[in-house]
């Protein structure tokens, strides 16, 4: 197995294995209420589970305090920013706040990292922006009750669902159509013979094959066939200078298209935020829950911006080897877009069911 | 190309660990204290719970509530707030989860609940009734919530209390956070870490708040 193919193997596994991670914290999130009796309880371990749940309620506590410190002394507030911030950056490791989704639409639409960034800081600080909104028009000027902000937040966060599920839905559409049009490109170099002579050299790519999909093959036959040099020319990398930069992979659209994933994305409110910003209302600080509320947001940001950078980075590691945008590489790398895309839609859907719980918004 | 790919694979080892924070994610917090109450021919009856949340949420949800006294509430100001926690909690089914010699044990509806505001803190009272007592000479209680948006965990003083229970019977209790802390310190980032990503919904449980009663 030369290195040119164990890169690939590799940049494909990796793919596959953001694609689960992101499957299985969507998974986690799921309530186990819905029906039937109490699970059964798998022992599970909870070292890095157990030192949060410490560090949660630590931070949870000294952002109440500070709050109250705060009314006594305005310094404080300053403490209670960089608190705000610190809270943000590392509550944002927990479900919700629209990292999967941003990841999965990011790969999906060829996004580049710069926009992936400012994607995902529009969509904290939009999240931000509606929490404020919400305590403001809801507690401020209505003097509403928790359960109707409850409820608010229920309406907002299901029009937000629908609009993913929008968003997923038309990405599959372009997608799926383009998928299709590279399908019937790639089937041409499959016939070519060369394909299987270039055959004997590749008994790893092979065991890989069923992995993903059989273009991965034909893939390295076309290439190599192409090249006609073989393993001799695998040091140098060529697809790297060849391959297409990230840049040049944003597809049409413009922010137009972005400012409709901030909006799906950004629409829901954090939990977090809303108890901040009633509880700073309780001691007569709604505008430093304010403050602290946009400075949580952007802690927000850079976690999902850092997420969602692993994710853009993975896919151009494997665009890197797709070397042809019009052979199978570029049909794999259309398969990706075709299951990031769905992906997106499933995520919308499953919101939208209730089998997948964002944050759950105050039941008690 | 190499170094590249230590990045790549570090990058992922971020991620996983990341998916398992998704575990930890409480808005509320709750300090537990509970009774175990026996009838006169030693069976279980039930559960009286009283659950104080923190500071944070118990400000939230006397948010817009009408009260004579600014900041102070009173039974009856807060008895439709406590109409709808009890009734929300059915469909959680009041995190609370009972075995009775090994063998699980539903709860009815709750019973004699209200809640009462002290110092900023809400706290909630409610009796759970077995549906049918038992008598139980092992008898196991699990507090916790799978989801975690809620972090229940016992007082630190008299967290349990059995209520005219037989004599010689023994309590023992066990805090959440004391199972968390335990398993931190034995784990490594093995297997079975991996394999707990995968193990669905229910990774509050492992933070379970247990109760034991053994009876003779």
């Amino acid at each position: 197995m030369s290195r040119t193919q164990k890169l690939a193997a590799l940049a494909v596994a990796l793919f596959a294995a953001v694609l689960l991670g992101i499957g299985a914290e969507a998974l986690a999130q799921a309530n186990p209420f819905g029906t039937g009796p109490a699970p059964a309880r798998p022992p599970a371990p909870g070292g890095i589970a157990g030192f949060i749940l410490a560090k949660q309620a630590e931070f949870y506590r000294a952002l109440a305090g500070m709050i109250r410190a705060a009314k006594a002394d305005g310094s404080a507030s300053f403490a209670l920013l960089g608190l705000s911030f610190a809270y943000g950056v590392f509550h944002a490791a927990g479900p919700g706040h629209g990292k999967a989704v941003i990841s999965s639409y990011l790969v999906a639409n060829e996004e580049t990292w710069r926009r992936g960034l400012v994607l995902s800081f529009a969509s904290a600080l939009l999240q931000a922006f509606v929490a404020v909104a919400i305590v403001g028009v809801a507690a401020v000027l209505l003097g509403a009750t928790a359960k109707m902000m409850g409820d608010t937040v229920r309406v907002i966060e299901t029009a937000s669902y629908a609009l993913i599920m929008a968003v997923g839905a038309r990405l599959l559409w372009v997608k799926g159509r383009a998928f299709l049009a590279a399908l019937r490109h790639a089937n041409v170099p499959a016939m070519v013979p060369a394909a299987a002579a270039a055959a004997p050299g590749y008994p790893g790519v092979i065991v890989h094959d069923h992995e993903h999909d059989h273009d991965h093959h034909h893939h390295h036959s076309h290439s190599q066939g192409g090249h006609e040099h073989g393993h001799d020319h695998a040091h140098d990398h060529a697809g790297h200078s060849h391959g297409p930069e990230p840049e040049e992979l944003a597809g049409p659209g413009g922010w137009a298209r972005g400012l409709s994933a901030i909006v799906a994305v950004g629409l829901r409110p954090c939990s977090g935020a809303i108890l901040v910003l009633v509880f700073a209302l309780a001691q007569g600080l709604f505008w430093i829950g304010v403050a602290s509320t946009f400075v949580m947001g952007l802690g927000t940001a850079i976690t999902v911006a850092a997420i969602a950078s692993f994710a853009v980075g993975a896919r151009s590691l494997a665009a890197r080897f797709a070397k042809s945008r019009e052979g199978a590489g570029g049909l794999f790398l259309r398969g990706l877009e075709v299951a990031a895309a769905a992906l997106v839609l499933a995520f919308g859907a499953l919101l939208l069911m209730g089998y997948m719980a964002s944050e759950r918004m105050f039941a008690v | 190309m190499i170094p590249y790919f230590r990045l790549a694979v570090a990058a992922l080892a971020c991620l996983l660990a990341m998916a398992s924070a998704a575990f930890a994610h409480p808005h509320v917090w709750v300090t537990m204290k509970s009774e175990l109450i026996y009838a006169s021919d030693g069976s279980v009856t039930g559960v009286r719970h009283a659950w104080a949340f923190d500071e944070m949420f118990s400000t939230f949800a006397t948010q817009g509530i009408e009260s004579k006294q600014k900041g102070v509430f009173t039974r009856d100001e807060l008895k439709p707030l406590a109409e709808v926690n009890v009734n929300s909690l059915k469909e959680y089914d009041y995190f609370t989860h009972a075995k009775a010699n090994g063998k699980k044990t539903e709860f009815g509806d709750p019973v004699d609940y209200w809640l009462e505001f002290t110092d900023g803190v809400l706290i909630l009272h409610f009796t759970l009734p077995l549906k049918s007592p038992v008598k139980a000479k092992a008898l196991n209680l699990e507090i916790y919530d799978p989801t975690w948006f809620v972090d229940f965990a016992f007082a630190d003083k008299d967290p349990v209390a059995l209520v005219d229970a037989p004599v010689g019977c023994k309590l023992s209790v066990v805090n959440a956070a004391d199972t968390a802390a335990a398993t931190t310190k034995s784990q490594q980032l093995g297997e079975s870490f991996f394999n707990s990503l995968g193990s669905g919904s229910n990774y509050g449980a492992q933070f379970a708040n247990k109760v034991a009663v053994q009876c003779p």
